[in-house]
């Protein structure tokens, strides 16, 4: 942009239905060629923030603006977007073709340039010889395809895509990953993808906004979302991760687990005194698992199953006291026999540390 | 046991199979046949003639009665579409949970009988009733198209089928997805085009199936029309009902049925083979 405004800016926008908050005070700013994710578990609000940037629903406060221009009261049909839905809603008294066809017509596109969109459309998502055929039938993926096709036919200003994976088996699931990032990336108008799956969140966007209750919790590149969590949710609901229940120690500068004998270095920022609870999550992955010897630092415990995750194992560990702890480690040779006794401990720099609410 | 069995999914089918041929095939065998015969003096004269046909095709009145019914009967029905779409989609988008109420609230009429239905409408149109009563004692004049006329039982026709047209758009919308509206929406479609393009041909074999469900009772209509149409009123129905009464012409009547009964099955298969299915979104597959 000439002027230096972010190409979408949402700012300070609520929702509320009567009584209850969707949406609280949220805003977030969008690049162009951006693909941004928001990750939130269901009945985050998540959904309610595409439908206001769609135009779909409007904010109870606060203004949205794309390209500098305040959109906020425009319909959907003058914003210029283009939408992909879950369900994929194609219409069902028409042909693909026609599908496609449909967001042109409605912008008075002339015939010609109708039909060198639909040839462009068809060649990028690969339609061919589906063109004439209805929805119903169509497979899953082939109608994600043709709802894909028809919100970038019409060049919108950016694509919003609500859970478009959520109905697809594992497998086309992860092939459409690729392929959606790949498309925005050559389309270069941003994408706005909303998902309550983290793994599509971190595989293809470029910056993930996590919601939580109608708030934004995190905001920021997918890289430090995983590895930085800002708040205790984000570090819950991004990744898989283990909590444990710690009080900090007479010295201010470790933590001591409260059910098992382990304590940690503690770089206190955040200036926590002693005695004070606070809850420590560790990522699945970060686990070190040692075979059990006496006198060393760790958290005994004994494995009860291993599951096989393709380059991974995941091991389903019990603790002494009978808490389940999942660690996963990569695949190097045979896996450690179930009923081993084994320590764990994980490095302090790669766990998180927030203070007990109250 | 097996044998039981497989009788067990016929007796479903045969049942049904036997009342129809029994109640329904038959006395139309039965009329198709009259059809075919002549009655003379109150007595049925088995000479297989065409002589009725030929009445009913050359003799003014029945002709008249004819057109008049069949102009009535599409006008009524095309009114009733019209009235009824807005009715059943308030109902379907802002009903909220009244939404069942609302569209039992269109049966109370049904309550009560047809007959009785008629006179209290003879009651709100005739001379001296509640409309012409009430523009009277205000000094005006008397609406005299309204009494024991075709606009009489144009508007007796829309009251009494008002409830099925709105019940059947009503239930074709409930089963609507109305998120492909907002689909729609998102791809550059103004409210107008959406209900052009994607809420009206998605409905429209319900609309269809209203449009018959008073198309085809108004087409044979004899009540009506002998409780609010006057003397120049007359409809085709009225006029086949008073073969089988007064006249005791039965085989005219039975012709005239006929005749009914092929405009009606014409109408149902203009209307159905002339819609392509896949157009309004019909899979046989249910909603998908």
């Amino acid at each position: 942009m000439s002027d230096g405004s972010p190409y979408i800016r949402i700012d300070n926008v609520s929702r509320r239905y009567g009584p209850v908050c969707a949406l609280e005070d949220l805003s977030v700013e969008i690049e162009q060629d951006e693909f941004i994710a928001i990750l939130g578990p269901s009945g985050s609000g998540k959904s309610t923030l595409l439908r206001l940037i769609a135009g779909l629903d409007q904010p109870s406060t606060g203004k949205i603006f794309f390209k500098g221009q305040d959109v906020t009261d425009l319909p959907p049909h003058k914003r210029g977007i283009g939408m992909v839905f879950q369900e994929f809603l194609l219409f069902p008294h028409r042909t693909v073709r026609e599908n496609l066809a449909f967001p042109l017509r409605m912008t008075k596109e002339t015939p010609a340039k109708i039909a060198a969109r639909l040839d462009w459309v068809e060649g990028v998502l690969s339609l061919g010889g589906l063109m004439d055929r209805y929805p119903n039938q169509l497979s899953g993926g082939q109608q994600q395809r043709v709802a894909l096709g028809r919100g970038l036919v019409a060049h919108p200003t950016l694509l919003l895509l609500d859970e478009p994976l959520a109905n697809l088996d594992r497998e086309l699931r992860q092939e459409m990953e690729v392929e959606i990032r790949r498309y925005q990336k050559q389309l270069g108008i941003p994408f706005i993808y909303v998902t309550h799956n983290q793994e599509e969140a971190l595989s293809m966007s470029d910056r993930v906004a996590v919601i939580h209750k109608g708030r934004l919790e995190a905001m920021g590149e997918r890289q430090a979302i995983y590895d930085h969590p800002a708040t205790p949710f984000v570090a819950r609901f991004v990744g898989k991760s283990t909590r444990f229940d710690a009080v900090v120690e007479a010295s201010g500068s470790s933590a001591r687990l409260l059910h098992y004998n382990y304590s940690l270095p503690l770089d206190n920022t955040a200036a926590l005194k002693p005695g004070a609870h606070v809850d420590v999550f560790v990522k699945n992955e970060r686990f070190d698992m040692k075979p059990w010897e006496e006198e060393r630092p760790g958290i005994p415990c004994a494995i009860v199953d291993v599951v096989l995750r393709g380059p991974f194992f995941e091991y389903i560990l019990e603790t002494d006291r009978r808490d389940r702890i999942i660690a996963v480690q990569p695949k190097r040779a045979e896996p450690i026999p179930i009923a081993s006794r084994m320590l764990l401990s994980w490095n302090a720099s790669q766990c998180h540390v927030f203070p007990v609410a109250g | 046991m097996t044998g039981a069995r497989y009788l067990q999914p016929r007796m479903y089918l045969h049942i049904p199979t036997l009342f129809l041929f029994l109640f329904f095939i038959l006395p139309l065998i039965a009329l198709v046949i009259l059809s075919f015969w002549q009655t003379e003096n109150y007595k049925i004269v088995r000479d297989w003639t065409i002589l009725n046909y030929e009445t009913l095709a050359t003799v003014p009145a029945y002709i008249t009665f004819f057109f008049r019914s069949l102009v009535m009967a599409i006008g009524v029905s095309l009114f009733l579409v019209v009235l009824s779409w807005p009715i059943a989609f308030f109902i379907v988008r802002y009903g909220g949970r009244f939404k069942l109420v609302l569209s039992l609230l269109l049966v109370i009429p049904f309550l009560s009988g047809e007959v009785l239905r008629l006179i209290a409408l003879q009651g709100m149109l005739g001379p001296a009733g509640l409309v012409n009563g009430a523009l009277v004692r205000l000094g005006g004049v008397p609406l005299r198209f309204i009494m024991y006329s075709d606009t009489a039982s144009f508007i007796a026709f829309v009251y009494l089928y008002l409830p099925m047209v709105v019940t059947t758009i009503y239930l074709s919308l409930l089963n609507f997805d109305f998120r492909l509206a907002s689909a729609a929406s998102a791809c550059g479609a103004g409210k107008f085009r959406i209900f052009i393009e994607v809420i009206w041909p998605l409905n429209l074999s319900g609309t269809l199936i209203g449009f018959l469900l008073s198309f085809i009772p108004t087409l044979s209509a004899s009540l009506v029309p002998r409780f609010l149409g006057g003397p120049n009123g007359t409809l085709y129905g009225m006029s086949m009902a008073q073969q089988f009464g007064e006249s005791g012409t039965w085989a005219l009547g039975a012709a005239m049925g006929v005749v009914l009964f092929l405009f009606s099955a014409g109408a149902l298969a203009i209307l159905s083979l002339g819609v392509n299915l896949r157009r309004t979104g019909f899979t046989g597959m249910g909603r998908q």
